[in-house]
């Protein structure tokens, strides 16, 4: 009898913790995006991707005041490139080597740690990053540097499943933080350096079984497919996809950049356009199927992948009410597009541009001569690393503002002809630095109206910042520099109010901003650190 | 049975273990003569080590190459130097790159490197010692001894060819290696700094002066900053050290090759 009863007792329980324990977030939350300012719950802050938070508790009034409150140590090597997500006044971080722990958002006390082993012979390209998690219900979703997708139980970090996405052995990788869109979780796959065939992927939350895959890389054959040679050069053709998407619920469209063709330098191995390598791709969320595409860099050879983040957003241009999609490209351009048809409203240089004198009214980028790389080398501004690249920007629907990282390069290119051998980096080509150029990087705020740049902070010369933004609705903007500087700008002049050295600089993101017991942190990662700042608590 | 497959296991083990060292790659580079490996060799050797070797391998800020060859250096310590780095020096390991890549490069640098070295050292080397303690020890160290404003000459003989020795010597602003270009800070309070700068961000300045003060300034304490575009290394022009002493001086640093700091 004792026992019966302690067994009902013990079911009422956990039917109240499941009432009153950690929320279990829905496709609705998702929608809603930034509307409850305790969450963070995708990569981009919301499906538009702005990276803007509603809060305004730290203004640029007294963002001077900003203070740590605590720093966790990850106690591992690299550096974090990672969008932490924050629900119920936990942090859910991904780090560096297949890590991930769980936060307290409060103290940056663990609560648990997951880590998974990385197989002796994995080699990517630029390090085993991790752009953080996806949410639904109380499971993440996490991408692994060997190319698997986990879900993980949001309480405990203990696995629910750990499928294979594609074999990592044939030199893919996957960084990318998932997108959820409804019940899928979608993904997609690094590697392009190492000759492969890119695609995007779409996977049951639930079960873990795939629903979709678009190839980014299009088949002889297929629409696209004449874009590449005959022959099998596309199965090596690159279009990574190692920065997350942005969705429109209205369209029922997720838009994607994809990454630089394969090999990155050599033109001889690829003579064509190479869809869909280095273009926007509009896809329907429940099939995979392509809406529409753009391509920015059409038969890209300077390693310019389209990897940045698509913002999304209503904007009224030339007295029209617009559906638009803004992108800072790594080619040096900035771009509005109508994100209903694809097509080019604008597109202007946000940095300086040497390969191509502008883009012309067809969408295509006008070609200058002299930039195709070869034995000899040329020389093209900006490098390889481009005028922006996979540090997010952010936008402020008040001041209708686009805050970027820019910077300013130029590299020569060299290209060349290489045999392919699975497993080996396969690039066709390298660069190098002239020996007089001095890079510099910067804050930029453009008018995505005129394309025109209204404000700029330069950051030291000869570095160049990694870092990406965040708006808040009180106008400020946050960013950091080469040299390990979080700062603090007004949003509208661009005057530096506030900084922070952290020790390493800031890499994908300027950090997140969240609400827990009525005090707004600034949570900042670099190296292998997370630092929340606040404003002093008044006693 | 389970006895019977640990012994196997534990045998093979040992079999494979005896099979180390493994073999250095370059014993048999099959790109040697190769006019395609060669192209590719020299477009990793333009990317990888024209910057500090030059691009004809007659050494810049590196030591020449052609003379290395000369020299009878084997492609199986071109692999390991190559593979390695040179600790110490400003040459990097290629660690993450695969055999083939070095290979190549091996097989342009023997293609190019079969010209014999185009200056020989020599020259008067106690008088090298004596130029170098009256010109250059005030700034310079070497194994411990010496001034600390330039840069650690310990090891200068094997990361500098002769011919960038004479150009650094002759025209030290020509090319200044980083945390030691020239900068000049007058503080609010009127104090007058000059000295290299060590490292900088936005904010922030950190100077060694010319009397071997390492100190930080905050940029907003400063009324002027002037990042100067000469070095702090006088120019040592004919007029002031002739070609014969020249010659002595560039044969005394070629000598410096490491020291033993064991304390032994």
């Amino acid at each position: 009898m004792r026992a019966f009863l302690t067994i009902i007792l013990c079911s009422v329980s956990v039917a109240l913790a499941a009432q009153t324990g950690t929320p279990l977030i829905t496709s609705q939350d998702l929608l809603d995006g930034l509307k409850d300012p305790t969450r963070w719950l995708t990569y981009g802050g919301d499906y538009n991707s702005q990276r803007h938070s509603p809060l305004t508790q730290v203004t640029p009034e007294n963002v001077n005041q900003l203070t740590a409150q605590w720093t966790f140590q990850t106690g591992t090597t690299g550096s974090f490139q990672t969008t932490p997500l924050v629900v119920d006044g936990v942090l859910y971080v991904t780090g560096y080597n297949n890590n991930a722990w769980a936060v307290d958002a409060r103290s940056g006390r663990q609560i648990w740690r997951y880590r998974r082993e990385i197989p002796e012979d994995w080699k990517g390209c630029c390090g085993a990053v991790n752009r953080g998690f996806g949410v639904l219900g109380d499971r993440l979703f996490m991408t692994t540097i060997d190319a698997h997708l986990v879900a993980l139980d949001m309480r405990t970090g203990g696995v629910l499943y750990d499928v294979e996405i594609i074999d990592y052995k044939a030199g893919y990788s996957a960084t990318v933080a998932p997108l959820v869109v409804k019940d899928k979780v979608i993904v997609g796959v690094a590697g392009a350096e190492y000759g492969i065939r890119g695609f995007i992927d779409a996977y049951d939350a639930q079960t873990g079984k795939r629903a979709w895959r678009f190839y980014t890389v299009a088949k002889p054959g297929e629409p696209g497919g004449n874009t590449w040679p005959r022959g099998d050069a596309y199965l090596r053709g690159g279009g990574s996809i190692w920065v997350t998407g942005s969705y429109d619920p209205q369209q029922n469209l997720v838009f994607y950049g994809t990454g630089n063709p394969g090999p990155d330098y050599y033109s001889g191995a690829r003579e064509g356009d190479n869809l869909y390598t280095a273009s926007l791709v509009a896809l329907n969320a429940d099939t995979g199927e392509l809406a529409w595409h753009y391509q920015f860099t059409p038969h890209d050879v300077h390693d310019w992948d389209s990897t940045q983040v698509p913002i999304l957003a209503d904007l009224t241009i030339g007295g029209q009410p617009r559906k638009v999609l803004m992108f800072a490209n790594r080619n040096g351009f900035f771009y509005v597009l109508d994100r209903v048809t694809g097509k080019v409203i604008i597109a202007k240089p946000f940095v300086e541009t040497t390969w191509a004198k502008e883009i012309g009214a067809d969408g295509r980028p006008v070609i200058l001569p002299g930039h195709l790389p070869d034995e000899d080398g040329e020389k093209t501004c900006p490098d390889l690393g481009g005028g922006t690249n996979f540090f997010s920007p952010a936008f402020n629907p008040a001041t209708r503002l686009f805050y970027v990282t820019a910077r300013e390069t130029c590299a020569t290119f060299y290209g060349y002809e290489q045999t392919f051998k699975q497993g080996q980096q396969y690039t066709g080509g390298a660069t190098t630095r002239p020996r007089d150029q001095k890079n510099f990087g910067a804050l930029r705020a453009i008018d995505p109206v005129t394309a025109q740049l209204k404000w700029e902070f330069r950051y030291t010369l000869g570095n160049t910042s990694s870092s990406g933004v965040l708006s808040t609705a009180s106008g400020l903007v946050f960013a950091g520099d080469g040299e390990g500087n979080i700062m603090a700008f007004d949003g509208r002049t661009g005057k530096n109010l506030w900084h922070y050295q952290l020790g390493v600089p800031i890499r994908s993101t300027a950090g997140t901003t969240y609400m827990v017991d009525g005090r707004q942190y600034l949570l900042v990662p670099s190296g292998g650190a997370l630092t929340a700042f606040a404003l002093p608590q008044r006693p | 049975m389970t006895r019977i497959a640990l012994l196997f296991l534990a045998l093979n083990a040992l079999l494979q273990a005896q099979e180390t060292p493994a073999k250095n790659p370059a014993a048999n580079n099959p790109h040697l003569g190769n006019p395609q490996s060669i192209r590719s060799g020299m477009a990793l050797y333009r990317t990888r080590c024209a910057d500090c070797h030059g691009l004809d391998a007659g050494g810049y800020r590196g030591p020449d190459l052609t003379a290395v060859l000369a020299g009878g250096a084997t492609d199986e310590r071109l692999f390991n130097t190559i593979r390695k780095g040179v600790p110490g020096t400003e040459m990097p390991p290629m660690t993450g790159d695969p055999d083939d890549d070095i290979l190549m490069i091996i097989a342009y640098l023997r293609k190019i490197g079969t010209v014999p070295p185009s200056d020989s050292p020599g020259g008067n080397m106690d008088n090298g010692a004596r130029l170098f303690t009256a010109q250059c020890a005030s700034c310079h160290r070497v194994a411990g001894k010496g001034g600390r404003i330039g840069p650690d000459l310990t090891r200068i003989g094997i990361s500098r060819s002769r011919s960038a020795l004479l150009r650094e010597i002759r025209t030290p602003s020509e090319w200044i290696p980083p945390a030691f270009e020239t900068v000049s800070l007058v503080t609010k309070d009127g104090q007058r700094i000059r000295g290299i700068k060590k490292n900088e961000d936005v904010f922030s300045i950190q100077v060694m002066d010319t009397r071997e003060r390492i100190q930080g300034y905050l940029k907003s304490d400063l009324k002027e900053l002037v990042y100067e575009k000469t070095s702090l290394m006088p120019a040592f022009p004919a007029s002031r050290l002739n070609d014969s002493d020249l010659n002595d001086l560039i044969g005394y640093l070629g000598t410096l090759r490491g020291a033993d700091l064991t304390g032994k």
